[in-house]
């Protein structure tokens, strides 16, 4: 498997480290015990496209948005994760 | 009381034997670690990305890489090392950690890696050949040309690579290895070496 990192170019997949589903988003400080239990704990277990977090540590060490088929492995997106350096290549 | 007198080392002070390695006849490949230098890496602050590249600009003369790419000036290179940050390496003290920290006060925050990379330059006929070994990244001159920079790994080590001026007439590929890291990946790149022939020598001159 290879990612293009959007900074860096393509690179194979050793460079990256996963970690995880990149939809759940930190709920509001009054948001409740219920949806902070989801948001630390409850996964879907997507086959098929799917957004996941990437760490480029072995290059550029920027964080990326990846959108991955858990099916085929088929990459159809990468852009950098919310932060430093997504505004340089228009994210 | 005891006292101590602090010897500066380079980390490959004892893996570094200088003189011929490999293969007999005429070295394929030559390795030579660059020492004394003056590193600092350079990371915009938030937001700050256009003031690091305005003070850089007005600084060395030269646009501050943001693509993987080395940029050399007068008297220092500018390496990219990721986004909206980049190394400046240079010799002499003129470009060090403390004389670039009114330069880019607002704007980046500053650290000193003199000492903690190694600077290691690959040249020779077979230099490519060599580093096709432990790299995944494709040194064709027509793809990694003259300036051409990468932040990648060789043998699960991250290192900056780049590829500086030819010296006779040969591409001449420069690497920045952490320091702790720099003997394990020296070892490697013997071994991936030795076939060609090697010339192995330290140099105080950055090229
Ligand atoms: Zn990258």
């Amino acid at each position: 498997m290879r990612i293009v990192c959007p900074f860096c170019g393509e690179r194979e997949l050793g460079e990256f480290t996963y970690l995880g589903d990149a939809k759940p988003q930190r709920p509001a400080p009054v948001a409740g015990e219920d949806a902070v239990y989801e948001y630390v704990y409850l996964r879907d277990n997507i086959a098929g496209s799917m957004s996941e977090h990437w760490y480029h540590g072995g290059g550029c060490r920027a964080w990326l948005k990846v959108t991955r088929n858990t099916l085929t492995h088929e990459i159809s997106a990468v852009a950098p994760a919310a932060g430093a350096g997504a505004a340089k290549v228009g994210a | 009381m005891a006292e101590f007198s602090w010897d500066v080392r380079s980390p490959l002070d004892r893996a570094l034997v200088a003189g011929p390695y490999g293969a007999q006849g005429e070295a394929g490949v030559a390795l030579t670690e660059i020492r004394n230098f003056d590193l600092v890496q350079i990371m915009a602050r938030r937001g700050k990305a256009a003031d690091m590249a305005r003070a850089s600009k007005a600084r060395f003369g030269a646009a501050t890489p943001e693509t993987p790419k080395a940029v050399g000036t007068a008297d220092a290179t500018l390496i990219w090392s990721g986004p909206d940050q980049f190394f400046v390496l240079s010799k002499g003290g003129r470009h060090g950690i403390e004389a670039l920290a009114s330069v880019f006060a607002g704007s980046a925050a500053l650290s000193d890696q003199s000492h903690a990379r190694v600077l290691i330059s690959v040249s020779g006929q077979r230099a490519r050949a060599m580093l096709a070994k432990l790299s995944s990244i494709d040194l064709h001159p027509y793809v990694f040309a003259i300036g051409s920079a990468a932040a990648t790994s060789m043998d699960h080590t991250s290192v900056t690579l780049w590829r500086g001026g030819d010296r006779g007439g040969q591409a001449v590929f420069n690497l920045l290895v952490f320091s702790t890291f720099a003997e394990s990946l020296w070892h490697t790149i013997l071994d991936s070496a030795a076939e060609y022939g090697v010339t192995i020598a330290h140099s105080e001159e950055l090229v």
